[in-house]
């Protein structure tokens, strides 16, 4: 999600992030509030490829986000299975297909820093409830792109212990890595500070 | 133009003093800080940086005292650590440099003109739409600096900017950090022929200041003093 944007022009590109966020809000509301069915979820599916069909975004970009939120799918469709009947089951794997997917278009089409903008407005009226909208919208940014650090952090850990003949051990695993993750959130810390975050 | 002024510094973690007594004043362009491992060098770059705070004694960096005007410190001082990764906020190149700007009051034109200016300075305009880490550890470290020196800081500090880096990678850094004369340096490195090309260079020995002066001659001293 956190490197999805890509440079591009259309009309989601073009449109405010403001105003693409609202309506992206609207479509998933309005798809989650529709009845698990057959048919609904053909509805779903109708959505997303309208969303996604328009200049600068293409079809095959809806197959990558939906590839790339494929384990969640299955995991959401497999544990439906247990508890409801196959139409239900899957009109739900649907619902949650199609939030991915048109979030997914947020991130697209937007860069980090208008996103980062916009929640900082739209948190703005909880500033008189003490919350600092800068903090708030700088701590969901920082969160997003330390992803990708922790996923390394974690691979060379892993690489490290096989290196060293060890096994997969989720012990020998967890104290360097909490280390690594700790240090690197020091480091962060010490490198937002410098660029003039409180 | 005033420059960094110790007097009688102590820097104290837990309950070690990591710096002791140290006075120091140094007006050079560019400065290198040399010793070795756990000497001190790295704490006194977070003291000019205002990331340690003096137990005892006076700091002055650019006539700022870093403990109380750490808002007017933050615009004037930008600082490199020697790990990129750790140095990169946000998910694109374009905006981890626009990043460094969001406390300055600029229009969206101007803040867009000063990243890309700053990303063709640095060889990352045709970077500046790539994800921040899916860059080399090189490029991640130009990007660092580019986000350092977006904000056309007063003096820049670097704590061993080059250490993660290849021969090519670490020369291009540290051209780009001693051949712009606009601002002023100090450099904490283990590069000996990086502190060559420094004006001044400082030896830390065991938390304090043993020597300061001409390069050459404190690196003598320096590789004099190590018992192999």
């Amino acid at each position: 999600m956190v490197t999805l944007y890509r440079p591009g022009d259309g009309p989601w590109y073009r449109l405010p992030t403001g105003w693409k966020t609202a309506l992206l809000l609207v479509v998933v509301l309005a798809v989650c509030l529709l009845p698990p069915t057959w048919w609904a979820a053909g509805v779903m599916a109708a959505v997303c490829v309208a969303c996604y069909a328009v200049p600068g975004i293409g079809l095959r970009e809806l197959g990558r986000q939906a590839w790339a939120a494929r384990w969640i799918v299955v995991v959401t469709l497999a544990g439906q299975l247990i508890f409801l009947d196959p139409e239900h089951a899957v009109a739900n794997a649907a619902r949650v297909t199609t939030a991915i997917t048109l979030a997914g278009l947020l991130t697209l089409t937007t860069p980090a820093t208008e996103l980062l903008d916009t929640v900082e407005r739209a948190m703005q009226p909880l500033a008189r409830l003490g919350l600092d909208p800068q903090r708030a919208a700088l701590t969901l940014s920082v969160t997003l792109s330390t992803l990708p650090v922790l996923a390394r952090l974690a691979r060379d850990v892993r690489e490290a212990q096989l290196a060293r003949g060890g096994g997969r051990s989720l012990r020998h695993f967890a104290m360097p890595y909490l280390v690594m993750v700790l240090k690197h959130a020091d480091e962060l810390g010490d490198a937002l500070a410098v660029r003039g975050v409180r | 133009m005033s420059g960094v002024e110790l007097e009688n510094v102590t820097v104290r973690l837990g309950d070690t003093d990591v710096l002791r007594d140290v006075t120091l004043s140094l007006r050079a362009r560019t400065v290198a800080v040399v010793g070795e491992n756990g000497s001190g060098k790295s704490t006194l770059a977070r003291l000019l940086s205002g990331l340690a705070v003096a137990r005892e004694g006076t700091v002055r960096v650019l006539g700022l005292d870093p403990a109380r005007q750490v808002a007017e410190l933050r615009r004037r001082v930008a600082v490199v650590f020697s790990n990129p990764d750790a140095q990169i906020v946000m998910p694109t190149v374009a905006e981890d440099v626009a990043f460094s700007l969001r406390t300055e009051k600029l229009s969206r034109q101007e803040r867009t003109e000063r990243v890309t200016a700053a990303l063709g300075r640095f060889g990352l305009a045709d970077l500046a739409d790539r994800s921040s880490h899916d860059l080399s550890g090189g490029q991640k470290q130009l990007l660092a600096l580019c986000g350092a020196f977006v904000r056309n800081p007063d003096l820049v500090v670097a704590d061993e900017p080059t250490a993660y880096l290849d021969a090519p990678n670490a020369r291009r850094v540290a051209d780009h950090l001693l051949e712009d004369a606009a601002h002023r340096m100090v450099l904490v490195t283990h590069d000996l022929a990086l502190a060559r090309r420094c004006d001044v260079a400082v030896l830390v020995q065991d938390g304090a200041v043993t020597r300061v002066g001409a390069p050459d001659d404190v690196l003598a001293a320096y590789e004099a003093s190590i018992r192999w």
